[in-house]
């Protein structure tokens, strides 16, 4: 250890001892909140109210394909809408006077989390999924434009250089160069979306935006705490499942196209 | 291996029709302080198989990205077929579809077909509606499929270019080019990084195609001696000088500009001991 890094881990102990004084994060008082915890678990698990939560198994899961729902619908229209505006903000195919208030403007939709998005429709067009849909779109449409534009300006040059070296217009080197070199990632991309996106829209019923979420606070509001564990655990078999179904359709289809080889199928 | 005689100061002309490629006194840099080319002076005959030999950052590269409008030049003409390379010119744009060029990456696009590399020769003949849903005509596609056949690829066409081999890329790269119709073809190092024998035949493919086309064929080696028997012209370049241009006619070199070397040593330092 040098010197200097005694400084610098000497800077943030300081700083993590300022800040945790500021915003009142006291680990006493989390030892003395772990009882509670306990007490919630205890709930949970009484056997009667086991099997009596289990007659609500079907609302929740008939809840989480409406979460899927909203999500696929957020992620495909949003990705729909992203493609078009990621062209116009990568570096590589415009100037910066097209490229610049894109950006601004992207930058300005992923300020706010897609929650903030969601009470803005809300207020909009009224409880309800479709205020969910919108700020999830609104969400993708921040996201993935940032991405796929970073993939766009990650292209390799080469084959840039000697398709535009014929003369062809900028349309057709977006059309047959920038969208199939893109494409590869753009798949990953839609996936881990996707994955995000039903992650984010089983909160967004909090705001009443529709989705699994609305039951979830219901629930722990009225301290039902059993039926919220149910609720959450179908979250969370769901979200597993589209871990596993993301990974093979990454290693069937962006894996090989990626690295330019085949995969060894196990 | 072909014995070369070397015959001083030319009585015959070896291709006698109009220049293709004129370049007068040209000077080009990347970062406006160290050049690339300095004073490079270049006069190529139509039809011509012209080489550009010389060594790693001699400036071979940055030549062909003059003929083909990628890089202007900071002094000096140029005039490719009487117009000036720019790609800001419209005249020369549309010129630009019918020069073929290979940089030496190849420049393919690994996720698409064979097929589909090869048709984007054709996209300047294409129009915007056929262009956004990847019509091509039937001609263009016949042609395509004979071009394929040409590089002996015709078996290959639906394979996804990252399948391929080194060699067999290359044959794709060339056929995207003839695609072009074209009347120039620009390629850098294409034989590079192959086997003496995969060198061989894809130089054979271009002087096949560039007689069959009437092409001139314009190409940067690093290997002085693979230059020598293709070429009918081989102009060498040092440190972005011309230090040497001779014409070969068979069995003859005729020295068009006399260098501080002989043949012989130009020969040996330039061979390429890898593909011997």
């Amino acid at each position: 250890m040098t010197p200097k890094n005694n400084i610098i881990i000497g800077i943030i102990v300081a700083l993590l001892v300022i800040t945790s004084y500021n915003v009142d994060a006291n680990p006493i008082e989390f030892a003395e909140g772990v009882p509670n915890l306990g007490i919630i678990i205890q709930e949970i698990f009484v056997l009667e109210s086991l099997i009596e939560d289990l007659k609500y198994l079907p609302t929740a899961f008939g809840a989480m394909i409406e979460t899927l729902q909203m999500a696929f619908i957020g992620t495909v229209v949003g990705v729909v809408i992203a493609l078009p505006l990621s062209m116009l903000a990568a570096r590589n195919l415009n100037n910066k006077f097209v490229y610049a208030p894109i950006r601004a403007l992207l930058a300005t939709i992923r300020t706010f989390p897609s929650i903030l998005w969601a009470i803005l429709f809300v207020i909009m067009v009224g409880l309800g999924p479709f205020a969910g849909v919108l700020a999830i779109i609104m969400y993708t449409v921040g996201f993935v434009t940032k991405l796929q534009y970073e993939s766009i300006e990650t292209i390799d040059s080469d084959p840039m250089d000697a398709v535009s070296s014929i003369g062809v217009s900028k349309f057709q080197l977006i059309r047959y160069v920038v969208i199939p070199e893109a494409a590869s990632h753009l798949l990953g991309q839609m996936l881990y979306m996707f994955d995000y996106n039903v992650r984010q829209t089983s909160i967004l019923g909090i705001v009443g935006a529709g989705g699994i979420g609305f039951f979830v606070i219901q629930y722990i509001r009225f301290f039902e705490y059993g039926k919220a564990a149910m609720f959450m655990v179908v979250i969370l078999i769901t979200v597993l499942v589209i871990d596993w179904v993301s990974v093979k359709i990454r290693d069937k289809y962006i894996v090989k196209s990626q690295h330019g080889m085949e995969v060894v199928k196990k | 291996m072909k014995q070369i005689q070397m015959t001083q100061n030319p009585s015959f002309s070896l291709i006698s029709t109009k220049k293709i490629i004129q370049m007068n006194d040209v000077w080009t840099s990347y970062d406006s302080k160290n050049f690339a080319l300095e004073g490079i002076n270049l006069s190529i005959d139509r039809g011509t198989n012209y080489a550009i030999v010389g060594q790693s950052g001699s400036g071979k590269s940055t030549l062909l990205k003059l003929l083909n409008g990628m890089m202007i030049p900071s002094k000096g003409t140029i005039k490719v077929d009487y117009i000036r390379p720019n790609m800001n010119n419209k005249k020369f744009k549309k010129m630009m579809h019918t020069i073929g060029y290979i940089p030496q990456s190849l420049g393919l696009i690994k996720n698409i077909t064979v097929i589909e590399n090869i048709l984007i020769g054709a996209l300047p003949r294409l129009g915007k509606i056929q262009s956004f849903f990847k019509k091509f005509p039937e001609n263009e596609i016949q042609e395509a499929k004979k071009i394929l056949k040409m590089v002996g690829l015709s078996e290959k066409e639906n394979r996804k270019t990252y399948m391929l081999s080194g060699g067999e890329k290359r044959r794709v790269a060339i056929a995207r080019a003839l695609m072009q119709k074209p009347t120039i073809l620009l390629a850098d190092e294409i034989v590079s990084e192959l086997d003496h024998v995969t060198a061989r035949e894809i130089m054979d493919l271009i002087a096949d195609a560039q007689k069959r086309m009437n092409l001139t064929a314009i190409m940067v080696h690093h290997d002085m001696q693979l230059a020598l028997e293709y070429a009918n012209r081989v102009a060498v370049i040092s440190k972005g000088e011309k230090i040497l241009e001779i014409g070969v006619e068979g069995d003859n070199i005729v020295d068009f500009q006399t260098g501080d070397m002989t043949t012989d040593e130009i020969k040996e330092m330039y061979s390429d001991d890898s593909k011997k």
